[in-house]
């Protein structure tokens, strides 16, 4: 089995799904989206992590390092050449400025750690959500995860980008969900491909194949938009995902308002970004651009809430 | 009283002696000179004789002040006789006296950069003198210190954020309605009453605006009448010589006063009797804290925080008659000279270690307002006189009459206010106000003598009583228990007479109303704190709190109509005080009582305080108190458990600076900010003299057992002292157990007896525990050593340090079952140990986490700590944890809520600082908070108090008040406007980790 390694799993989030919720988030996506809130997640494997607000200079991971990738010379601190991801630094570094991204755990880990907030979700009707990265990219262990967790009663969102192959996901992943958060993020594939590095007809096609699964069953499917000026909050883009959302009966959707902070992120894993340096991207979005995308999306008889 | 003479060494003079002896100087040559305040120097019983030295620790300073037959005249050395001596840590110290403004004055007294032998009420009378010749330049100095700070503020956010204090307001307009029946509630359709806001009220609405706007007035009324009473019968002897019983005599001069005070209707208002004879008046108590505003008569009106008005009448009567009367007679000075000045009382006058409630008075406690409104005062008196008729003793026989004649005078009052209502009814023009007048005047004729038969009838029953209760004691926490449940039969005894759905709707809103009245009419005083205090307990009240909701004796549920008549009216106000408590018992009361205290606690911002009945319960049970009376609890001053109606549970004796404990540990005895070598010699850190964190944690306990045992020691004193000078018989013949025993309160008449601490600094010390256990011992990271020179430094030279412990170590509220096992040993430990003491009215101490404003107060005067926190940094509120202790507020909760109740028998604080998003509708925002607070009950979580409010929001209020003049914050436990706290408070607030729903 095939098995993520975990960014984080955050207890308390009143955004990813009904209630009080704990987010595991999985480390690992098939898109490679360029403005990625999470860019610490697009990868499968271990970083290293460096945040100079952090850092108290006491100098004790340069002095750790066994291949003196780190040096107050670099332009970055971190040498990214020269580092072998031993992480020995993090072993020493006192304040945390120094992170290891992504950690192994196992399934029951897991259960066990989002267990604690139970009686949390059992008086806020919450649960857990899979986030990431991309939870399906590990279909058996999301699979294993998920059923664990139904076991115990807890109510499951998935959070996904839509990538994946319908039939294991049908099988492995959709018996035991409450809830789906679907991203459709581009409406036009040549932008997709651009933007996210994919084509997005396979993952509208799930999208079709899920909503006429849920029209059987009990389930929640949200789609969400991330809203990204000049790239996803466009009038075509916008006009295409609504319309889409209302030949195909749906009612419902999010808007997800776009935020700057992700920037910082991506510099403490040593990425550049060209999004960064783009006056729009780099700061937060206007009510009055929120706004009228709603307004798009309400044109079309579609409810993004308050 | 302790005597300060020194052989004065003329070579070790300095420079600042001159100084300081040309100021004296000056000085008395004004006094000697001028008329105007010469006659400062006579009282009503003739010359004021006394002295004050001067001098510095290393004696180059060395001179005193000396007042004698209307002569003032400096000595070059501390006069022998002297009153009270000032001593300099530095001559930088004695030169910032003479030209520091009053708040340095109280900075250098908190930072003990200079200290007080003796007295202070001659230190106070000097200021008071001193004020006389430089009054204009303190005030001017006050005002040059506001304007600064102002002028600061504005720079730093010149613009108001109108939708910040407009988003405030909004809430209050409460829109959510109750689905669900609920089977306490009789009569009240939608027992959310949404149709109700406070502009139905206008009345209340004029009170309100007043209230947030009008200044306290210094009041001479009550200490005039019965200093006069005493001028007259004598305080120690009486008439004719004979020594007075405590318990006669008061009772005597109480009910002289009850007699002859001003009977006065407020304007506007449904009940009779206000506390004072000004529109909101500071009663002064002198034989409790009264004297300590002596230095402040001139300055009072002109201080930046809670400043007083004073009128030039009044401040003569107090200087000239009152305070000369009072200045030895008051508990402090008592003890001081029985004692002779005893360790246990320097050390609380130093500060920085403990803080004794009982030098300003007992209180805290709920009286038995269902008795009197059932009884009146005539029946009560028919049943004492029965307990009269028994055999007792000497003392019984006192006590009884005691009671009696007190209850005469409150009798008495009741009869004047009635016949003030026909005066004021006689002349009054407006037909509807004068039906309202002729009404009261009937009310009052039939209450407090006799007893109530309507709900009108029962609040000002209670309200008159309450009065009463005032003018016999100081309220600092004397509270009003649990008022739904004692009101409800009254309000149903009125419903059932009712024939129309009309008339029941119209009864709904005056209710609602006479409720609102008797909220604002509890606002009618402010306690007359001393300027010192604003530092200490700033922004707080009386503290008189309300309990609602939870169980009855029979554990059944307790929530009926009257529960949310009040909940309405803590809505609409949002009041400071009264101090609303609300009680919620998991599997009795319904999830639909829940939500209306989180949408209530929502509008307000920051009330009512949520109790778990359950973990309260268990707190209680080892206390062998009956199980029907423990579930009869109400909450006194800011959170504390008090069984209502027959349990002197002084719940509030002390604050308790646990963190000078780990501070004299970690210096062998020492405490640092005293540089007093104070407890015993346990070892010391940099020496390698602990081997293992055992010997350390056994080092603290031995530290804490000293200091806990001189408070405990001045807590007796001070007890003795109230049995001498202030017995309390008129609360005494309200509270069960006292006419059986034949025993006043304070000597342990009672049915029930305990004193509580308020234990400050419980997720401070843990913290420090889990740093030094798991760096120094456990992964032996650094040495005890190295940890001790970073906290000496406060961790200048040792960031890294810092972050190690910020970020490595397990701290409480990080979900770390360690760090919560670290706290329960603490909690238990304190538990155990003031529990195993004996206690003079009998009965035990009760150990409580929460800390009113002193985790600020007492943070400023304390240094760095093993867990990272920099010296003069605020502790955390009550036991909350640390900010950074986790990302996640259900870490937090999850901790809190597995703390043993069994060690927490004075309940807890946890602040709660929660932030609803904005695009959230109000269901959802109150369906979160629901499901917060249901969690950590089910958890076994005690209590909790939200704070709706964001960092933001303080910020803009702290520039622009005006726009939030209403807002409420919870300090630990108690409920203050934010724009009258201190800085140091505001920013505390502001500090305090802020969790998004």
């Amino acid at each position: 089995m095939k098995a993520p390694l975990i960014l984080e799993i955050r207890g308390n989030s009143l955004d990813d799904g009904p209630g009080i919720r704990t987010v595991v988030f999985f480390k690992g996506c098939p898109l490679s989206c360029a403005w990625c809130h999470n860019p610490e997640s697009k990868r499968v494997q271990a970083e290293l992590a460096y945040d100079p607000k952090e850092c108290v200079r006491c100098d004790a991971c340069i002095r750790a390092c066994p291949e003196g990738a780190l040096s107050r010379k670099n332009p970055e601190f971190i040498d990214r050449k020269k580092c072998t991801l031993c992480f020995a630094c993090v072993e020493v570094c006192p304040s945390g400025a120094l992170e290891r991204v992504g950690r192994s755990m196992t399934v029951q880990e897991i259960v066990e750690f989002a267990a604690k907030d139970r009686p949390f979700f059992k008086n806020s009707g919450g649960g857990v959500t899979l986030s990431g990265g991309e939870p399906t990219f590990f279909m058996d262990f999301s699979s294993l995860l998920l059923s664990e967790l139904k076991k115990k009663k807890i109510h499951t969102l998935l959070e996904t980008c839509g990538f994946f192959k319908w039939e294991e996901f049908s099988k492995k992943i959709l018996p035991h969900l409450d809830a789906v958060y679907f991203d459709l993020k581009l409406f036009d594939d040549a932008q997709h491909r651009k933007y996210c590095g994919t084509t997005n007809t396979g993952i509208l096609a799930n999208f079709e194949k899920l909503i006429s699964h849920r029209a059987a069953g009990r389930m929640t499917v949200l789609p969400r938009t991330p809203l990204i000026p000049g790239i996803t909050d466009t009038e075509e883009n916008m006009a295409g995902i609504a319309s889409y959302l209302q030949k195909h009966g749906i009612k419902k959707a999010a808007l997800l308002s776009y935020n700057p902070l992700w920037h910082e992120k991506s510099r403490k894993i040593g990425v550049r970004n060209d999004l960064a340096d783009r006056t729009e991207t780099s700061q937060w979005m206007s009510r009055e651009r929120i706004e009228r995308c709603k307004s798009i999306f309400a044109e079309h008889g579609i409810d993004t809430g308050p | 009283m302790l005597l300060y003479t020194q052989v004065s060494d003329k070579n070790r003079k300095s420079v600042t002696n001159l100084i300081i002896n040309s100021f004296l100087r000056f000085v008395a040559v004004n006094f000697n000179r001028r008329k105007s305040l010469k006659r400062f120097l006579k009282s009503s019983d003739g010359w004021l004789n006394f002295s004050v030295g001067m001098r510095t620790e290393n004696g180059s300073v060395e001179c005193g002040i000396i007042f004698r037959d209307g002569k003032v005249s400096v000595s070059g050395s501390v006069p022998e006789d002297a009153g009270a001596t000032v001593v300099f840590k530095s001559d930088a110290a004695g030169r910032k006296l003479l030209t520091g403004t009053p708040t340095d004055i109280i900075h250098m007294l908190l930072q003990s950069e200079m200290r007080i032998e003796g007295s202070i009420v001659y230190l106070n009378l000097l200021s008071f003198y001193l004020s006389l010749v430089f009054g204009k330049v303190q005030i001017n100095a006050m005002a040059g210190e506001r304007k600064k700070d102002r002028k600061k503020l504005l720079s730093e956010s010149p613009v108001t954020k109108k939708e910040l204090s407009d988003t405030l307001a909004l809430r209050r307009i409460s829109t959510l309605k109750c689905t669900e029946k609920q089977k306490g509630v009789k009569y009240l359709e939608d027992p959310y009453l949404p149709q109700y806001s406070l502009e139905d009220f206008p009345r209340l609405k004029g009170f309100l605006d007043y209230h947030l706007s009008a200044r306290p007035e210094v009041c001479p009324e009550m200490p005039l009448l019965v200093t006069e009473w005493h001028r007259k019968h004598g305080y120690e002897t009486d008439e004719k010589g004979r020594p007075w019983s405590p318990v006669l005599r008061k009772a005597h001069s109480f009910r002289y006063l009850m007699e002859n005070r001003k009977p006065i209707i407020g304007e506007q208002s449904l009940l009779a009797g206000t506390t004072t004879s000004k529109p909101v008046g500071c009663p002064v108590y002198p034989e409790g804290s009264g004297t300590l505003i002596w230095n402040e008569l001139v300055t009072i009106p002109f201080r930046t925080h809670n400043p007083f008005d004073i009128s030039e009448e009044t401040r003569e009567l107090l200087h000239n008659d009152i305070f000369p009367y009072w200045m030895h007679r008051n508990f402090r000075e008592w003890v001081r000279e029985k004692y002779d000045n005893p360790l246990c009382q320097q050390m609380d006058e130093r500060y920085a270690l403990y803080f004794t409630w009982k030098q300003a008075t007992i209180s805290h406690t709920i009286p038995d307002f269902p008795k009197m409104m059932k009884l009146g005062a005539s029946g009560i008196i028919r049943e004492i006189k029965k307990e009269l008729a028994k055999k007792g003793d000497p003392e019984k026989k006192d006590t009884l009459r005691a009671m009696i004649i007190t209850l005469e005078g409150l009798a008495a009052y009741g009869r004047n206010l009635s016949a003030q209502a026909e005066r004021d009814a006689a002349a009054e023009t407006d037909p509807a106000r004068r039906e309202e007048l002729f009404k009261l005047a009937k009310i009052c004729a039939r209450v407090p003598q006799g007893p109530a038969r309507t709900l009108d009838e029962a609040v000002n029953s209670m309200w008159i009583t309450w009065v009463g209760c005032h003018m016999e004691s100081m309220n600092a926490g004397l509270s009003l228990g649990r008022l739904d449940q004692w009101l409800q039969p009254y309000f149903e005894a009125d419903m059932k007479k009712l024939k129309t759905k009309t008339a029941r709707e119209n009864y709904t809103k005056h209710a609602i109303e006479l409720i609102g009245h008797f909220f604002m009419r509890c606002t009618d005083h402010f306690p007359l704190t001393p300027d010192l205090a604003n530092w200490y307990f700033g922004g707080s009240s009386s503290d008189q709190a309300i309990t609602l909701g939870g169980v009855t004796p029979d554990g059944k549920d307790a929530v009926c109509d009257m529960t949310y008549i009040f909940l309405k009216v803590t809505e609409m106000l949002s009041l400071r005080d009264p101090n609303v408590n609300a009680r919620f018992m998991p599997g009795v009361n319904s999830d639909a009582y829940l939500k209306r205290l989180c949408e209530v606690n929502l509008a307000t911002a920051a009330t009512p305080s949520l109790h778990n009945d359950a973990a309260i319960i268990k707190s209680l049970s080892k206390m062998k108190y009956n199980i029907r009376d423990i579930r009869d609890w109400s909450a006194t001053g800011c959170v504390e458990p008090t069984l209502s109606c027959k349990h002197i549970g002084h719940t509030n004796m002390q604050m308790m600076n646990m963190v000078a404990a780990l501070e004299m540990a970690m210096n062998n005895g020492r405490h640092p900010l005293t540089e007093w070598d104070l407890g015993p010699e346990t070892g010391d850190p940099a020496r390698g003299d602990f081997k293992t964190f055992d010997e350390f944690f056994e080092a603290f306990t031995k530290q804490f057992a000293f200091i806990i045992d001189r408070s405990i020691e001045y807590n007796h004193m001070l007890g003795e002292a109230h049995q001498e000078i202030r017995p309390t018989p008129f609360l005494s013949a309200l509270i069960e157990g006292c006419e059986r025993k034949g025993r006043d309160v304070t000597k342990g008449g009672a049915k029930y007896n305990s004193s509580g601490t308020a234990i400050i600094g419980l997720a401070d010390v843990t913290d420090s525990f889990m740093a030094i256990k798991k760096l120094v011992f456990d992964e032996k990271k650094i040495t005890f050593a190295e940890l001790k020179e970073a906290v000496n430094d406060n961790f200048a030279n040792r960031p890294d340090l810092m972050a190690l412990v910020h970020k490595k170590v397990p701290l409480f509220g990080s979900g770390s079952e360690e760090a919560v096992a670290m706290a329960n040993r603490i909690a238990k430990w304190a538990h155990d140990y003031y529990g195993s003491l004996p206690h003079y009215r009998g009965g035990k101490y009760t150990t409580g986490f929460w800390s009113m404003s002193n985790h600020v107060a007492f943070g400023t005067l304390t240094g760095a700590l093993p867990s990272g926190r920099l010296a003069g940094k605020a502790f955390t509120p009550g036991l909350t944890p640390q900010p950074f202790a986790s990302k996640s507020l259900l870490d937090n909760v999850r901790d809190v809520a597995k703390l043993d109740p069994v060690n927490l028998n004075n309940n807890i604080a946890f602040n709660v600082k929660v932030v609803p998003a904005a695009s959230d509708s109000r269901e959802k925002t109150v369906d979160d908070m629901f499901s917060y607070v249901k969690t950590y009950f089910d958890l076994g979580g005690m209590q909790m108090q939200m704070n709706v409010v964001t960092s933001e929001m303080l910020r803009d209020a702290m520039a622009h008040p005006e726009n939030y003049k209403n807002l409420i914050v919870r300090i630990s436990g108690y409920n203050a406007y934010f724009v009258t706290l201190n800085r140091d408070m505001q920013l505390e607030l502001i500090e305090r980790a802020e969790y998004g729903i």
